[in-house]
């Protein structure tokens, strides 16, 4: 599981960051990304190039969202 | 929790962008107008000053903010606006119509033009609230939805008065109401409509792009609902001719003022401050809302009529500002996300779309303008001045948004595909 804590960043770094980190994916490999709202357009992103992603809101300002390249993987929130 | 939101929520970058390449156009031309005709722009109520009012309104503000309304429904996580792309040509060819036809029957007269103009921009300004009103209503939770159907509301209003006004100007006759009228008209149109939605997309943005302290939910709850309140009561004193309708005025300028300082505090309070020129367009917008709120209180209380044009130009130069800034922020971030959403895996990071330098320039274009603009209501040279430095504002703008245009065109011909890697 790769951890990507962006609360403090201004846009659109948390965007970039996560899309960099997604175009690094392989394998099983998971993307856990922790933001302070939920990152719409990084979705689009995700699923047109054939990844997942689970979107969990623990408060309104602090989302953990996961994503994969696999298709087989699951994803599912632990709580932190 | 959610899990798979439905694909193609983001409008194409086409939709967004005929809207923002019209901008500058109307903004040169506004500029010449001004340039030609400086003392005629500043007579109220002449042909000229109403034909560049309007072009600016519509043409530069309206249609910003319209192209950015198809994007922010989908990023807002709003129902996405069906047909996007040919619903925005729709809108867009009939709303530059209706303009042209507007501000040439203000300035070469003509009862026909007048006409033209009232079916084009009702059509598409009705057509617009009637295709995304809808979509904000019914399980809309978001603050900045919420007053996005307060403008598109007020919009619509503003519009149909706009259609009594042309066709009182094209039959040349004027109804008793003509004065209530034309007053709810800009009312509505300025502070229903462009306040509103400035407001609503701060709610939505500050905190976004500047990790800022949130405003508080009492604020983003009421705010809306205290500007439709007084807004519904000032055209109903108007056309009423009730005593004391500044009442209305002083409740606004209060909340616009509240507004302001809870800004700027989020502003001076946020988490890492970074350099943006964004952030400068939001503080000198926000300026420049003072200086209007404060000089429109002033004109009521002394009716000295240059602080009117202070109010009116300070106004306006404050949506310019906010809209410039936007756009800054929104169009590369167009060119990222529908080149990575594409596949294409080497686009360019977004502060690269419109490089820094470029984007400070136009800012202290835009610095030159609202000084030289506001000075010339006292100085009719600086008026000239700010015309010439308008001009070169917006097409600087323009070079910008087709630079951004043609890198998106570069990446997604030659740039490295997802499956490529």
């Amino acid at each position: 599981m790769i951890l990507l804590d962006t609360r403090e960043l201004d846009h659109p770094v948390p965007l970039e960051m996560a899309v960099n980190a997604f175009k690094k994916l392989s394998g099983d490999e998971i993307v856990h990304m922790i933001h302070r709202r939920e990152p719409i357009p990084l979705f689009e992103i995700i699923v047109k190039n054939g990844g997942r992603y689970l979107s969990v809101m623990e408060r309104e300002d602090l989302w953990h969202i996961y994503f994969t390249r696999s298709s087989a993987v699951i994803l599912e929130h632990n709580h932190v | 929790m959610y899990n798979g939101l439905s694909l193609d929520q983001a409008p194409p970058i086409s939709a967004v962008m005929r809207f923002f390449l019209t901008v500058p156009l109307f903004g040169i031309l506004l500029s010449l107008t001004v340039f030609f005709h400086p003392e005629a722009v500043l007579t109220p109520a002449h042909p000229l000053s109403l034909a560049v009012i309007h072009m600016m309104v519509l043409g530069v503000i309206t249609m910003a903010m319209l192209g950015a309304l198809f994007q922010m429904q989908s990023v807002l996580g709003g129902r996405p606006i069906p047909a996007a792309s040919g619903n925005a040509l729709i809108i867009h060819v009939f709303l530059t119509v209706g303009i042209l036809s507007l501000s040439g029957a203000f300035a070469f007269g003509g009862a026909a033009m007048f006409i033209v103009a009232a079916v084009f921009l009702g059509s598409s300004i009705l057509y617009t609230a009637n295709l995304i009103l809808p979509l904000l209503f019914g399980g809309v939770t978001h603050d900045t939805l919420r007053g996005m159907q307060l403008a598109l509301i007020s919009l619509s209003v503003t519009a149909i008065f706009g259609i009594v006004m042309a066709s009182s100007y094209a039959n040349s006759t004027f109804s008793t109401m003509h004065d209530a009228i034309r007053t709810s008209h800009y009312s509505l149109g300025l502070i229903g409509w462009i306040g509103t939605l400035i407001i609503a997309v701060a709610f939505q943005v500050i905190e976004m792009f500047y990790v800022t302290i949130p405003y508080s939910l009492w604020c983003k709850r009421n705010v809306f609902r205290v500007i439709a309140a007084s807004l519904f009561l000032k055209v109903v004193w108007l056309f009423f001719a009730f005593p004391f309708v500044w009442i209305f005025d002083l409740t606004l300028g209060a909340l616009f003022t509240g507004f302001i300082i809870t800004t700027l505090k989020r502003l001076q309070l946020r988490k890492r401050r970074v350099s943006d020129v964004s952030i400068w367009f939001w503080y000198t917008g926000i300026a420049l809302l003072y200086i209007a709120i404060m000089a429109y209180g002033a004109y009521e209380w002394g009716h000295y009529k240059p602080l009117l044009d202070i109010s009116l130009i300070a106004f306006i130069l404050f949506a310019l500002s906010i809209i410039l800034g936007m756009i800054g922020k929104i169009v590369p971030f167009l060119v990222w996300f529908h080149l990575n959403s594409n596949g294409i895996m080497d686009a360019p990071i977004m502060s690269n779309i419109i490089p820094q330098s470029r984007a400070k320039t136009l800012f202290s274009l835009f610095l030159l303008t609202s000084f030289s603009l506001l000075g010339g209501i006292f100085l009719l040279e600086l008026f000239v001045v700010g015309a010439i430095a308008a001009a070169a504002m917006f097409a600087l703008l323009f070079f910008n948004l087709i630079n951004a245009l043609k890198v998106y065109r570069f990446s997604l011909t030659h740039g490295l595909r997802f499956e490529q890697i």
